[in-house]
């Protein structure tokens, strides 16, 4: 294509053409699902690319050139791809659960661009219910893999395919309507794409394409200028377990800038785990994430696409948590993805105090809860939880929020009047969210009361190393899972379970992480220490030990508040920019 | 029959009063009294009653929108609500659904709103139904009247109840309240199932304590107004027009205060979409651009789209109301050149009224919407009829620092904003249309609002949907709409429901029992047998799907309702807005009855169409920049221009308060209503 100039206004109008159609896509895609993970906990991502698979707006890696390459140009229109397998798309996906559809987009039979989409399926087989398999061994055990096919070709639904795929899930009238929808959501982006070529010319599309990916480039070059020093800085976290008994699995990130480059190192991180919480990430994911992060600190309107890969450089050792060995298991790779962002956050707060955020609940608390009803029909429930908002520079971190963006909470009507279990509370935990100028914000516990017969899956992390503070904040309470049978014995759960066994009557005590705190908690206004005291969120301990804040029957004790607060900055000599807690045995800050 | 409806504006209030007999109409204007809006309403009166040769005490209704009930959550000025609910419930607002925004890392800059009813002011109660009304645990009334009597003692203003399952089986919630009218008898006292009998328990508890929390404010508010009334002996019954575009009487709004929030929004809805009935288009869009905002919604067969759910603020609302999209573009809105990227934004930031965009000449230094149209001289630098001057050297140095940041001189820079802020309201309109599977082609484009004739026919060009049709005061269109509407009120219940293990007996006695206490209503409204009606609606959805979509069974329909045909509309439906059906069953989950009070709406004058040259009305030309080129451009005077009229563009329409852009290669036609019509030149 020749080189076609773009007015400044033009861009403009391109890029909010598309940013606008990629809310479209996610606003079909929430409509027409059916599964709860991706209409009401909306666990889908879109991305609209140019004709060479070069992400211009979304919100994930792309990885089409690597794709499309097995297909030997042989993409046509009407054409759509689905696939599974992270390990034949270099992670772009990173478990099984995620199915990802890929559809040309053509104009006047020109091919411009891509549309793409994943999106969490319920089930995808495997061993346990829900296909996220705490005790596997291999991606073997975590269902079906799905190497890249086109289950539409040429406008043709490929019935024969997706009736071998639907077969072997145990949803497979939710996965085949999800399916639908994630397609439905594309087709919405590629009418878009072709209004955009038709108002603007195809080759204007194109040159804007460009455009937005040097103005993208452009602008991130700024921000590592500003923010990423010439000297390593390095932070380390660590995975709990991984549902194996093996563990806790040692993260550690080092950044720096050569130039316009910023390096992203993870050298020194455990090598892989022979369970499932292996985290197989795209390099050009891994850029991306650094990339979103800096850019919501700073301008949440510059748009995250593949400009910015030209300015990172990623190592991620071979063998490692982060780029394992097919066929390692992949399926709850979520925590250690979670703990990446962690240390993120650790690395790049270190020396800019803007982008400096505690750790949060750290992972995305999962039940699943699956068996067989009074009327012999197989019923499957899975619902995620959440916990502690880091303490952030601007204000406390949120009680019991969620940190993956625009999730939601199942309403708890909805599950009582569908499967067998109550919601009996679901509370803030006390004195979950760490101590600081800003607090952490809370873990919460559900207390899950069975009704009938089934088997439940927990899928947890922090239950050993808590969320850590920072800036003087300390650190937020850990998560912990209490199963108690209607007999009253109690059984202390690790945080992965799977496939437990209850009976009507068993209750199970489901308690997330909380967040740690951020900046000093002897700064925080005491009339705020009150209100939590009374939320019920600090307990009156927590109040003086933590904050140094003396109440008494009506509120504040202001003398004895600061006699406290003076003493006990006296006593505790500096700071330490992170509050880890209690470190188990053994592990050791790096 | 003397019937008024009266809009209160930022700046103007609006009456209009029609004689159902004679099918006379008079119109009136009044400035608006902020302070004390029924000043403003009284003088109104005044004016028309002058003009018609009415006095107030003739008037046999006066139908009232208002923005009171929004705008008092949306500057937290609504009551101290106290909240009941299930033990382990305390912190279901506190933990607000656990919701983030989007993108990734969203939360960092996230700055959540407080609920509206304390977390200080929520107590728990022991006791718990299940799903299917069973009671599971006792409730522990000891404990119920602690917490009511702990709340009054704090001092809360007002109680609500909202408990775990009770759109299952409202006893428990019925108990509380009645311990609540025993223990504090001065406080209002209302429950969720009363208020949303449906399941989902954020939204229905979020939903029950709005409810109380705008109680006061508008209560105030219409007490204040009902009363002016009375001083100058104006009798007549106060009617409110409800979220949905229908009306309610005084009494059924201070119940029901929640059913308003969108009050002043549906108004101009339902006026537009009579205006532009009456005009023969019966799918139209509205498009009301302001100085911050712009709400654009969808009218179909004459009637605006209902929604069961909204949000004002952060906070969903389950109420019935008119669909409306609202965005942050206007012609306030504030263009700037983002720091990282260079790139060029409009808004959502709004110089609002004070100070206002910089030709206003207060102070205001950055360029806004209304800056760029005076630039570009599609705005003429005369407003309000001449009263306020606009400066135009101001609008220009705005522009000019924006056009030397991006290398573009300052004509190019205004045609940019122009072209952004069009582009971001076109987002709006997809959203109401494409994303709902409506072609726009099919609809008619209804401008108002003091911004939108400026950018009608750009956005009409974009979409696709024309005539863009321009009503000739739209100030007056909400009272208009005010007087076209019905009587109207739903009641409903949630039925989760197999369709295939759905008997249509039940089904069908259900409805029938929610249609009797509609008439019920209906009644307690004073509406005459012969005018009531019943209609029907039904949220269907597959098997376990997230979403309901209502399906409409009409009154006579439902004899012969088979769930067959149920099943078969909703999958046309489903399939129309999101592309495909599934194999799996449909889900009955909502029952509504509809209530209807027919009342007779105003006919528009019509005028007979005179010679279809302009000339008469040309108030002069003004100079335009259009593709870097300055060129002469006709002015006309819509207050001379007739019916008939046909103006070629490019051409400007000024009326008093509001300018029209007639484009290249469109024509303007004045229809018999005197409307605007705006569609392509025929090739």
């Amino acid at each position: 294509m020749t080189q076609t100039a773009v007015d400044p206004i033009t861009l403009d109008l391109i890029e909010n053409a598309l940013i606008n159609a990629r809310f479209e896509m996610d606003e079909v895609v929430r409509r027409a699902a059916m599964s709860p993970t991706i209409r009401v906990q909306h666990d889908e991502f879109p991305m609209i690319c140019n004709e060479r698979g070069q992400m211009i707006v979304g919100q994930f890696g792309s990885y089409i050139p690597e794709v499309i390459e097995r297909f030997e140009g042989r993409i046509e229109e009407g054409d759509v791809v689905l696939l599974n397998d992270p390990y034949l798309c270099k992670g772009s996906i990173s478990h099984c659960n995620d199915w990802l559809v890929i559809l040309p987009i053509f104009h006047e039979g020109v091919h411009v661009g891509f549309a793409s989409m994943f999106g969490h399926m319920m089930d995808v087989g495997g061993k346990v219910a829900g296909s996220q398999v705490n005790e596997a061994l291999s991606i073997w055990e975590e269902g079906l893999r799905i190497p890249p096919v086109k289950i539409f070709e040429g406008g043709v639904l490929n019935e024969t395919a997706l009736q071998i795929i639907l077969n072997n899930t145990r949803t497979p009238i939710v996965n085949r309507s999800d399916l639908m929808a994630l397609i439905g959501g594309c087709r919405a982006a590629e009418r878009r794409v072709v209004e955009i070529c038709e108002r603007f010319g195809r080759a204007t599309f194109s040159a804007a394409c460009d455009a937005l990916l040097t103005r993208t480039r452009d602008a991130m070059v700024r921000l590592i200028h500003q923010y990423i020093p010439e000297e390593r800085v390095s932070f380390t976290d660590w995975v709990d377990d991984d549902g194996l008994g093996n563990g806790p699995f040692k993260m550690v990130l080092t950044i720096w800038r050569d130039g316009d480059v910023c390096h992203v190192d993870w050298t020194g991180t455990s090598d892989q785990a022979p369970g499932s919480i292996n985290f197989h990430i795209n390099e050009g994911l891994c850029k991306l994430f650094f990339g979103i992060y800096m850019i919501m600190a700073f301008d949440p309107q510059i748009l995250f696409n593949d400009g910015l890969y030209d300015v990172f450089e990623v190592t991620l050792p071979e063998g490692s948590l982060l780029n394992p060995r097919f066929p390692a298991p992949l399926s709850n790779r979520v925590n250690t993805h979670t703990r990446f962002f962690d240390c993120q956050s650790g690395a790049l707060g270190q020396k800019a105090p803007d982008l400096a955020m505690a750790a949060g609940y750290g992972t995305s608390p999962a039940f699943v809860f699956s068996g067989t009803d009074e009327h012999g029909r197989y019923f499957q429930f899975v619902e995620l939880l959440f916990g502690g908002i880091p303490g952030r520079p601007i204000a406390d971190g949120l009680d019991g929020h969620s940190w993956w963006p625009m999730f939601r909470t199942t309403p708890s009507e909805y599950t009582e009047s569908y499967y067998p279990v109550r919601i009996d509370h679901y509370i803030p935990v006390r004195d979950s969210g760490g101590a600081g100028l800003h607090r952490g914000g809370t873990g919460i516990e559900k207390l899950y009361v069975f009704t009938g017969p089934g088997e439940f899956t927990v899928h947890d992390d922090r239950a050993l190393i808590s969320p850590w503070g920072i800036g003087g904040g300390r650190a937020g309470g850990r998560s912990h899972k209490l199963l108690i049978k209607a007999d009253g014995t109690e059984i202390e759960l690790p945080s992965k379970v799977d496939a437990h066994p209850v009976q009507a009557g068993d209750r199970l005590v489901f308690r997330t992480a909380g967040a740690g705190g951020w900046g000093d908690p002897l700064e925080r206004p005491a009339e705020e220490v009150l209100r939590d005291v009374n939320r019920g969120l600090v307990s009156r301990e927590s109040s003086e030990r933590d904050y140094g804040v003396v109440l008494d029957g009506n509120g504040v004790d202001e003398r004895a508040t600061g006699e406290l607060r003076a003493r006990m900055a006296q006593d505790r000599g500096e700071v330490p920019q992170f509050d880890y807690g209690v470190l188990p045995e053994g592990v050791t800050v790096g | 029959m003397l019937r008024m409806g009266i809009d209160v504006g930022g700046t103007f209030t609006d009456l209009l009063l029609h004689d159902t007999e004679s099918e006379e109409v008079w119109l009136a204007k009044t400035p608006s009294t902020p302070q004390n809006q029924s000043v403003g309403v009284l003088e109104g009166i005044a004016v028309i009653g002058r003009l018609a040769d009415v006095g107030p005490e003739r008037l046999d209704a006066i139908l009232h929108g208002t923005t009171v009930a929004t705008n008092a959550v949306l500057e937290k000025r609504g009551a101290r609500v106290g909240l009941i609910v299930s033990e382990g419930w305390r912190s279901m607002l506190h933990l607000a659904e656990a919701w983030t925004p989007g993108p990734l890392f969203g939360w960092m800059i996230y700055e959540k709103p407080e609920p509206i009813a304390d977390y200080e002011d929520t107590r728990e109660v022991p006791g718990r139904m299940a799903a299917d009304g069973t009671v599971v645990r006792a409730l522990d009334r000891d404990a119920a009247r602690a917490a009511v009597a702990d709340l009054r003692d704090r001092g809360v203003e007002a109680l609500t109840v909202s408990l775990m399952n009770a759109f299952a089986s409202p006893e428990h919630e019925r108990e509380v309240a009645e311990i609540a009218r025993a223990e504090a008898p001065g406080l209002s006292v209302s429950i969720s199932c009363d208020v949303m009998p449906e399941f989902r328990e954020y939204e229905r508890t979020v939903t029950t304590v709005m409810n109380a929390y705008v109680s006061p404010v508008l209560d105030r508010y219409l007490s204040s107004l009902r009363t002016g009334l009375d001083e100058v002996r104006a009798g007549a019954d106060l009617q409110v027009v409800r979220s949905d575009g229908g009306l309610m009487s005084l009494e059924s709004a201070r119940s029901i205060p929640v059913h308003t929030m969108l009050s002043g929004p549906a108004g101009g809805v339902k006026g537009a979409s009579f205006v532009a009935a009456a005009a023969g288009f019966d799918r139209i869009l509205t498009f009301d651009m302001g100085g911050t905002s712009t709400d654009v919604a969808t009218c179909s067969g004459g009637q605006p789209i209902i929604t069961r759910e909204t949000t004002v603020g952060e906070f969903p609302v389950r109420a019935p109301s008119v669909e409306v999209e609202s965005i942050g573009a206007g012609g306030g809105s504030i263009a700037y050149i983002a720091d990282m990227t260079g790139a060029l934004r409009v808004g959502p930031q709004s110089a609002g009224a004070d100070p206002g965009p910089a030709c206003y000449g207060r102070g205001g230094t950055q360029a806004t919407v209304t800056d760029a149209n005076v630039v570009l001289g599609h705005l003429p630098p005369r407003l309000l009829g001449g009263e306020i001057g606009l400066d135009v050297d101001a609008a220009h140095a705005s522009v000019d620092a924006i056009a030397s940041r991006l290398g573009l001189d300052v004509h190019a820079a205004a045609a940019g904003i122009v072209d952004i802020v069009n582009e971001n309201m076109l987002g709006a309109l997809r959203v109401v249309t494409v994303q709902k599977g409506l072609p726009p082609s099919e609809f008619a484009l209804v401008s108002f609002g003091g911004a939108g004739g400026l950018h009608a026919n750009a956005l009409a060009a974009l979409l696709g949907c024309f005539p863009v049709l321009v009503p000739p005061e739209s100030g007056v269109l909400s009272a208009l709409g005010f007087v076209a509407a019905e009587i109207k009120n739903e009641f409903s219940e949630t039925f989760i429901r197999d369709a295939e293990d759905t008997d249509a007996d039940e089904l069908r006695a259900r409805l029938g029992a929610l249609a009797g206490l509609a008439d019920e209503w209906l009644a307690g409204e004073r509406v005459a047998d012969a005018d009531r009606r019943v209609d029907y609606v039904v949220d269907t959805r597959y098997q376990r799907q997230g979403f309901e979509i209502p399906i409409d069974v009409g009154a006579g329909e439902l004899p012969d309702l088979t769930l067959e045909a149920l099943t078969e509309r909703f999958n046309v439906v489903h399939e129309r807005l999101y592309g495909f059906r599934l194999p799996s069953g449909a889900e009955i989950v909502s029952l509504r009855a509809v209530a209807q009070g027919g009342t007779r709406s105003p006919q528009i004058p019509r005028h007979d169409p005179g010679p279809a040259d302009p000339s008469a009305a040309q108030s002069g030309t003004h100079t335009v920049w259009a593709g870097g080129v300055a060129q002469e451009v006709p002015t006309y005077s819509r207050a001379q221009l007739h019916a008939g009229a046909r103006i070629e563009g490019y051409a400007i329409v000024e009326q008093y308060d509001a300018t029209t852009i007639v484009l290249p290669g469109h024509v303007a036609t004045v229809d018999p209503y005197l409307n605007l019509l705006i569609a392509p030149e025929a090739t």
